[in-house]
């Protein structure tokens, strides 16, 4: 197929959703795709060595992962608006980089007004002036359909994985599929891989109580999300044998419940406003955790992330009112996984304590 | 209707300095009393850093202590919502969650708050936010209107005074130094007014980048960010842009860790060059010799620069 103008085009690393983005550039918009390299230490070192101080830990994360996919031949960073500091992070972003000397076109999501449909228009002709229209719906169609599939396979995974006997084969399968996803060429190799996911994570035999323990995530849109921003805390709720539920995720925020129509209702008693870009969310799971008779919530939220710390006294009334304990997690570049470890075991311990008084 | 009106409380923070003369108007207009927090102290600083999330900015512990000073002292404490102006003219999303945020902390006291929502992204205009505000404490729908129409005169007519008056300090001789700060930094009795007094106290003049024509302001804001997002930044962005070349010197003062400040500062430290500029972050520990000590050495650099040392 064509390559448009020759265009290398990288989006920082978040969580595995880089496979949707993939597709999507080259599949839909046919350009190159440079997959930014895993985060690593080294990421974070880059990020915060060139972050202003009290920014957010994604900027510093992103910042990295930019300067990794610029090493790694990308000629084009694409950078999204979004309603909280996120919308300020591309002009900002792209300041650094080119103070540091880097050569690239920088999209920048933030220069459009994204509420006309026109806009989009614009910026799929900026990347690709000769794109296909037809082909591109298809294609962008098929990215979301990858988007709710790894959103669906996440959750079944990290809510059965702890219970796996033989500690392996659900990790296999999930691995697998993220594999499948991240090379998938085309519709038929997206479902094959979604399907072969599904077949294979229900095949597994589970060794799971009948009432196991139920933990809630809720929190910030990247770090409660991304595996390496939150040190892998999700595996690691699992991996105590503890079903994990977390209800945020780009699906459910963007694709399912575009806007949050009518989630404001449930929780009109503890809040009038929306609060921040994913509070209603936030709430409304928080309470629904609470409800559901889950065990525990744990709130996560990287360092300075204003929304969320704001959210955070409406999520103690739940705590109170509900009686749900809540463990709240702020990370940032410095946070070690000696310390997370022993702060989840003390809340298992005690939830787990809790399960077998109460 | 209750000839009785209730008293109105306006906590002495955040945007209080943006909006006391239409608030008070506005007020008035209704023959509605109001009672203010006292000025910023020590105490209700403490207070409010032990109401407030630890992570909270300086900006919003003292806010939660004037709440903290008002309760029981009126029968409905004013909190509003201001969320956005329109596209890129947001306010940071703490004034979008500061009437639930502040009801939740005090759920338990009692006290009643009253609240108006300005959201122009959702199409809720200010006017339309005083409309309910006035129907809400059970004024006629014709009064409330002409009470705002007035209350918004009076307060344009303030702003527009207060800028006259800072256009001819800009003329004045001697060293003069522009402040970059939201107006309840740079106000605040506890954060950026021991600045200007002791800037005031070297013989230095200090000049408020926001006190500039908004309007002009949000439209030279872009040569300096085009895509800043936030109104208040984007106001001292285009004072900035206006007036750096008729001071001597520039401090960005902020209150942390003030989101959109953490940002929009490191920006105008990348891309305004050939003046000196010095980045001031006042937290609640902030002794006054810490402070003083790099105002002192920031001055000294000034008139150093200008051979006047």
């Amino acid at each position: 197929m064509d390559v448009a103008a020759g265009r290398n085009i990288s989006f920082p690393r978040y969580a595995e959703y880089n496979c949707a983005f993939r597709y999507i550039v080259e599949q839909a918009l046919g350009a190159r795709f440079v997959m930014p390299p895993a985060l690593t230490k080294r990421t974070m070192d880059l990020g915060t060595k060139y972050s202003p101080d009290f920014v957010c830990t994604p900027f510093k994360t992103l910042l990295g992962s930019m300067i990794e996919s610029l090493e790694a031949g990308a000629d084009t960073l694409l950078m999204t608006h979004g309603l909280c500091r996120l919308g300020y992070y591309g002009e900002l972003l792209e300041q650094i980089l080119r103070d540091l000397g880097y050569h690239f076109d920088f999209i920048n999501l933030s220069e459009y007004d994204m509420s006309r449909k026109k806009e989009y228009i614009r910026i799929v002709r900026r990347i690709n002036p000769k794109v296909n229209p037809a082909r591109f719906l298809a294609e962008f169609m098929e990215g979301l359909k990858m988007v709710e599939y790894l959103d669906e396979i996440t959750a079944e995974y990290y809510q059965n994985c702890g219970f796996d006997p033989t500690g392996r084969a659900c990790r296999g399968a999930y691995q697998d599929f993220l594999t499948a996803m991240y090379t998938a060429r085309n519709r038929s190799e997206v479902e094959a891989g979604y399907h072969a996911a599904k077949r294979a994570l229900g095949s597994i035999p589970l060794d799971k109580p009948r009432r196991p323990l139920r933990v809630g995530i809720a929190g910030e849109f990247y770090t409660a999300m991304d595996a390496f921003s939150n040190l892998e805390l999700e595996q690691k709720l699992a991996d105590m044998r503890v079903e994990v539920h977390r209800w945020m995720n780009v699906t459910n925020q963007f694709l399912h419940h575009g806007g949050q129509k009518n989630m404001h209702v449930k929780i009109q008693d503890l809040c009038t406003y929306e609060m921040g870009p994913t509070a209603t969310a936030n709430i409304w799971w928080a309470r629904e955790c609470a409800e559901r008779g889950f065990d525990g919530l744990i709130h996560v939220k990287s360092a300075g992330c204003t929304p969320e710390i704001d959210v955070m006294p409406v999520l103690q009334s739940i705590s109170r009112d509900c009686k749900i304990p809540v463990l709240y997690l702020t990370y940032d570049a410095q946070t070690s996984d000696v310390g997370l470890m022993t702060r989840l075991e003390a809340f298992y311990d005690m939830i787990e304590m809790r399960k077998r008084v109460l | 209707m209750d000839k009785h009106h209730p008293t109105i409380g306006l906590p002495r923070a955040m945007l209080y300095y943006r909006y006391r003369t239409l608030w008070q108007t506005f007020f008035r207009e209704l023959e509605i009393p109001v009672v203010t927090s006292p000025l910023t102290d020590r105490s209700i600083l403490e207070q409010g850093t032990a109401l407030a999330i630890d992570e909270a900015c300086l900006s919003l512990k003292i806010y939660l202590g004037h709440v903290a000073a008002l309760v029981r002292k009126c029968d409905y404490i004013l909190i509003p919502r201001i969320s956005s102006f329109g596209h890129h003219r947001n306010m940071c999303t703490r004034f979008e969650a500061l009437p639930d945020l502040t009801q939740t902390v005090f759920r338990d006291s009692g006290q009643k708050f009253l609240t108006y929502d300005v959201d122009e992204l959702s199409k809720h205009s200010e006017e339309a936010a005083f409309l309910d505000l006035g129907r809400s404490v059970g004024c006629p729908p014709k009064a409330v209107k002409r009470a705002y129409q007035r209350a918004k005169k009076a307060e344009l007519a303030q702003h527009k005074a207060e800028v006259q008056a800072q256009e001819a300090l800009f003329r004045q001789e001697g060293l003069k130094i522009l402040i970059a700060a939201h107006s309840y930094v740079a106000e605040d009795p506890c954060m950026g007014k021991p600045v200007t007094d002791y800037l005031r106290g070297a013989g230095v003049l200090p000049l408020r980048a926001d006190l500039v024509d908004r309007e002009g302001a949000l439209k030279r804001s872009r040569d300096l960010s085009p895509t800043c997002k936030w109104e208040i930044n984007r106001e001292i962005l285009g004072g900035i842009v206006q007036h750096r070349a008729d001071v001597d010197g520039m401090i960005l003062l902020s209150a942390f860790p003030c989101g959109p400040d953490a940002m929009v500062n490191e920006l105008i430290l990348r891309r305004v060059k050939g003046i000196p500029i010095l980045n001031l972050v006042l937290d609640s520990q902030s002794g006054a010799a810490g402070v003083e000590t790099r105002l002192e050495s920031f001055i000294d650099i000034i008139r150093f620069k200008e051979g006047l040392l």
